[in-house]
């Protein structure tokens, strides 16, 4: 039974879809829909890949999913459910990471087009490499809430998925969070860190004691503060001692960690009096007398939903920190826990922290299932939308089957629709940026650093993987002796991990050949030396020098205007002013996973905030607000 | 009856809080509460109605009427993914029943054998939403006139090919909406420090939401389907370029399901397109609107129930269905749009 039709699509688009060779990454809330679409239109082959496994607050959306699969391959489970709906589709099923150097070009090579229904930056710049090192076009999509687009991406056509800067991820400076919280994401932010400086990774960018640092200091008044509080708190054994030594000592005794971060952490800052001048100070607390009340109409039954007084996060505190201390001593001597926002006991950890120290400030107290939020930086997802931006996904891979490539757009839903009526918003793509550094034909890119403090390992983990997306650099520099700097192979070049770049010679103006040999892709840095960077930034990554300069030109973009039949300004705000500007979008488990991800790794991920992102043109095109981990694909 | 008194009083369970939780975050326990105490009639199960059962299903309404007469055919088999290949012959909503139950356990799924058109007043009346999929405008308008007597949402929709429509009729519709305005933003802290710049620039506080009630009228259908233009006037000539062309699609293709029962289908392909053309011109004579609105190769691409366009209308419909039913967000007024072939998706008020 032929599932295409007779009438229904062109005859020859109707054999395309026949013979074409499908690569759907990811089997998640767009995934399942795209494969339902698929083996109903007539599609004969596809290979599905998504490295997650099916959770509960999957099946919302995720149809192919039912309770019973909770556990399983989220591809191997959609794969067995599609073909109910048409048991004549030969479907391959890969539970596994589409960074896994078996899927190679060669792997890429074998297919018609590949889509992209992914929901973390990473994964998608790595398909993207692939697919313009297969010169394979490549269907992308995200989805956020009632939002949603999709797009193509053709090697020296469109494009590609890094041709413009993703809108940056937002990051709180790191004397808001220790010293002068004043929103409620602070706060979890800081709890998040705590648990991180108690039971997992120690970072020194997780600080959670008071910053002495702060610029809103002036040097001498930090200075006092110093000295005022080593008299003061020598009793609450405040002294710059690791405060994870510290709580391991007092057997996390909650009483004593308490009155040493909400108290005398507390007293402290209050001694940094600049600080107050024109804040609210904060509160230290006493355990004596932690309010009981709550001031809240709404107390729903759930404990979600409810809020909590000081006195009950406090003794939420106090069992998490048992519970918590029990799962560290299990793990041995190096044991680390890791922050998971499904874990319950440490999302009330989190949340108890949370609140006692937003009661400290005088910030409003949040219910835990409103932290889970933006600690897990959940994106909500629905199926409706994922349906849609799924249908739209086919109607773009039907132009490309047609051989219609110009007329592919990307478009975007929006929830209301524009002032011309339009609640699907087309928009005509873009040619490839002649400056990206990934599909230029020889790319190029900048990274400002100091070079007497940065170290190489450094370079390969956050600015070569995790900045530039890289998964194996190879790095040779540009001095006319090959010095390799950093190998791909194991075992070769570990022991630069430590040495600072200056050690090797690289100063302003070295230059780095970077190779990537599973996604094809080669790179030159150019290395311009600073001794201080903005706003505790360890690096920049500049598209080219001139990047550095003000900006002159913003009149690259008229196209997509056009396309929407709407004026084309002469200004680049008039067009922003359109309310066709595209809604950024992102899948609801990068934002989870960013969070988790944020805390464990040092890169500056910030969280994203989509409505701030369209203020940047309709340009930003997905926006990832979230870069999440290297290793996984999925997807909403 | 109205969902909001009854529901208040059961709260979400924890259960249901897990499985609902990606969409709670996005419309609020209120509007989950008041979906899952939502009893929905759809009509026609089909490859629309499919989307659209499966969407309303997994938010979790309190129940699903599936209501087909007619049996499945081999057409079903390239959108109607809740028919099991093994039941094409059976009757449609029957054959749907299983699949349809297994989207989500919670909702209470049931199916109607007999035609519409022999269905009472009282009976759909019962309900809060009907949803009608692949009917012709004499149903439509019957269905139409009894919501808007009982309070009924209603909606209509269907796909044919590569075009897609819905309608909705929520006759006088109250909802809240969330509005944001930022508070104050803190002040500019002026630290004493000279020379330091401070970077602690204004900074938003998280914005404030309130809630505020609205409300909205829709024009009936029947005022909707008599709505001539008036070209002469050249607001009548504006008015008629906001159309999108799929209304006039949509109007031929009524004319179609009218007069033959039927959609367009691809076993009689070419005596099907050759009536397809003559109403083409037909409809947009008595419109009053010339030839252009509808373009010529439309028979072309009318055929079928394509998936995908099921998928994007079916997602439109379904989340009007559960905006309507939740009162939270404003609703398209009264139509959206759908044509594959040129990317156009509209939102268009007609006949107010």
């Amino acid at each position: 039974m032929a599932a295409v039709l007779n009438g229904v699509l062109e005859q020859s688009l109707a054999e395309n879809v026949k013979n074409s060779k499908l690569l759907v990454v990811g089997a998640g809330g767009i995934g399942c829909e795209v494969l339902k679409n698929l083996v109903l239109t007539g599609f004969k082959s596809i290979e599905v890949i998504d490295l997650d496994t099916i959770d509960v607050s999957n099946l919302n959306r995720q149809f192919l999913f039912r309770k019973e699969h909770v556990g399983k391959s989220k591809a191997q489970v959609a794969k067995e459910s599609v073909l109910k709906f048409n048991p004549d589709v030969n479907i391959t099923a890969y539970h596994d990471s589409i960074f896994n150097p078996e899927y190679d070009v060669n792997f890429f090579k074998k297919f018609t087009l590949v889509m992209n229904a992914l929901d973390n930056k990473a994964a998608r710049n790595h398909v993207n490499r692939m697919c313009l090192a297969a010169d394979i076009p490549l269907v992308e999509s995200g989805t956020a809430g009632y939002l949603g687009q999709v797009t193509v991406i053709k090697k020296g056509l469109t494009e590609c998925y890094e041709c413009q800067p993703k809108a940056p991820q937002k990051t709180f400076p790191g004397c808001t969070i220790r010293n002068t919280p004043s929103e409620p994401v602070h706060c979890v932010v800081w709890a998040k860190h705590l648990f991180n400086q108690l039971f997992g990774e120690e970072d020194p960018d997780q600080d959670v004691s008071p910053d002495t640092e702060d610029p809103e200091l002036t040097a001498e008044a930090g200075q006092s503060a110093l000295e005022t509080a080593a008299k003061e708190n020598e009793v609450g054994g405040i002294e710059r001692k690791s405060t994870r030594v510290w709580a391991m000592e007092t057997g996390y005794d909650p009483e004593k960690l308490f009155n040493k971060l909400f108290r005398d952490d507390i007293k402290y800052l209050l001694s940094m009096e600049t600080l107050w001048k024109k804040r609210r100070p904060p509160e230290p607390l006493s355990i004596d007398s932690l309010p009981t009340d709550i001031d809240s109409s709404n107390q729903s039954a759930m404990r979600d939903q409810r809020l909590w007084s000081v006195k009950e996060c406090f003794d939420i505190f106090g069992k998490c920190l048992e519970a918590l201390k029990k799962e560290l001593a299990a793990q041995g001597d190096s044991g680390m826990l890791v922050w998971d926002k499904d874990d319950t006991i440490a999302m009330d950890f989190v949340a108890s922290v949370a609140n006692i120290r937003a009661h400290i400030f005088g910030i409003p107290m949040k219910t835990r299932f409103d932290i889970k939020s933006m600690a897990g930086n959940i994106i909500p997802a629905i199926a409706t939308t994922n349906a849609v931006i799924a249908g739209l996904l086919i109607m773009e891979a039907f132009k490309i089957l047609s051989g219609r490539l110009s007329a592919c757009k990307t478009v975007y839903l929006n929830r209301v629709p524009n002032d011309r009526h339009r609640l699907l918003i087309p928009c005509t793509l873009d040619p490839p940026n002649p400056k990206c550094y990934v599909c230029a034909p020889k790319p190029e890119v900048t990274v400002v650093l100091n070079t007497s403090r940065f170290k190489v390992g450094a370079l390969q983990d956050k600015v070569l993987k995790s900045h530039l997306g890289m998964v194996a650099p190879d790095v040779e520099i540009d001095d006319g002796k090959g010095t390799i700097l950093i190998s791909s192979e194991e075992g070769e070049t570990e022991e630069n991990n430590d040495k600072l770049l200056s050690d090797f010679g690289i100063r302003n103006g070295t230059r780095l050949k970077c190779d990537d040999f599973l996604q094809v892709y080669s790179l030159i840095i150019t290395i311009v030396q600073t001794e201080k960077l903005e706003e505790e930034k360890e690096f920049e990554v500049v598209g080219d020098l001139s990047e550095l300069q003000p900006k002159e030109e913003t009149q690259t973009n008229r196209s997509k205007d056009q396309a929407n039949g709407s004026k084309a300004g002469p200004s680049h705000a008039a067009a922003q002013d359109e309310d066709d500007d595209l809604m950024v979008v992102e899948d609801e488990e990068a934002m989870e996973q960013q969070a988790a991800q944020e805390e464990r790794s040092s890169r500056k991920r910030k969280a994203s905030d989509d409505t701030g992102a369209t203020t940047t043109s309709k340009r930003s095109k997905v926006t990832d607000s979230a870069a999440a981990e290297c290793d996984v694909i999925e997807i909403s | 009856m109205t969902a909001d008194t009854k529901s208040k009083e059961e709260n979400i369970t924890e259960d249901e809080a897990a499985l609902y939780d990606r969409q709670i975050r996005l419309w609020g326990l209120d509007a989950q509460r008041r979906l899952r105490a939502a009893s929905v009639l759809l009509i026609g199960a089909r490859g629309l109605g499919a989307e659209v059962a499966k969407n309303i299903v997994l938010a979790g309404i309190k129940s699903l009427t599936i209501l087909d007469s007619t049996v499945a055919d081999e057409e079903d088999t390239a959108s109607q993914f809740l028919i099991p290949r093994s039941e094409l012959g059976k009757n449609r909503a029957e054959a749907s029943m299983e699949r349809t139950q297994l989207l989500n356990p919670m909702v209470q799924v049931t199916a109607e054998t007999c035609s519409i058109d022999d269905k009472d007043d009282a009976f759909l009346a019962s309900f809060d939403v009907i949803c009608a999929t692949g009917c012709g405008p004499t149903t439509l308008l019957r269905l139409d006139k009894v919501c808007r007597a009982n309070g009924v949402k209603f909606y209509a929709g269907d796909v044919f090919g590569f075009y897609g429509y819905m309608f909705a009729d929520l006759c006088t519709h109250e909802y809240a909406e969330d509005v944001t305005k930022p508070k104050a933003s803190e002040k500019q802290v002026t630290d004493g420090g000279e020379g330091e710049p401070s970077p602690k620039k204004a900074k938003m506080e998280e914005p404030e939401t309130t809630t505020v009630k609205k409300s909205m009228t829709f024009p009936s259908l029947e005022t909707v389907l008599n709505t001539k233009f008036d070209t002469a006037t050249s607001e009548g000539k504006k008015k008629l370029r906001l159309v999108p062309n799929t209304f006039f699609i949509t109007k031929v293709m009524l004319k179609f399901l009218e007069k033959e029962k039927r959609s367009p289908a691809s076993v009689k392909l070419d005596s099907d397109r050759r009536e397809l053309n003559g109403l083409r011109h037909q409809v947009l004579h008595e419109m009053g609107v010339g030839d252009s609105k509808v373009p010529e190769e439309f028979s072309q691409f009318c055929f079928g129930q394509l998936s995908p366009v099921c998928a994007v209308v079916g997602g439109i419909l379904g989340q009007e269905i559960i905006k309507a039913v939740s009162q939270k967000d404003a609703p398209h007024n009264n139509f959206f749009f759908y044509n594959g072939t040129d990317d156009g998706g509209f939102v268009t008020s007609i006949g107010s």
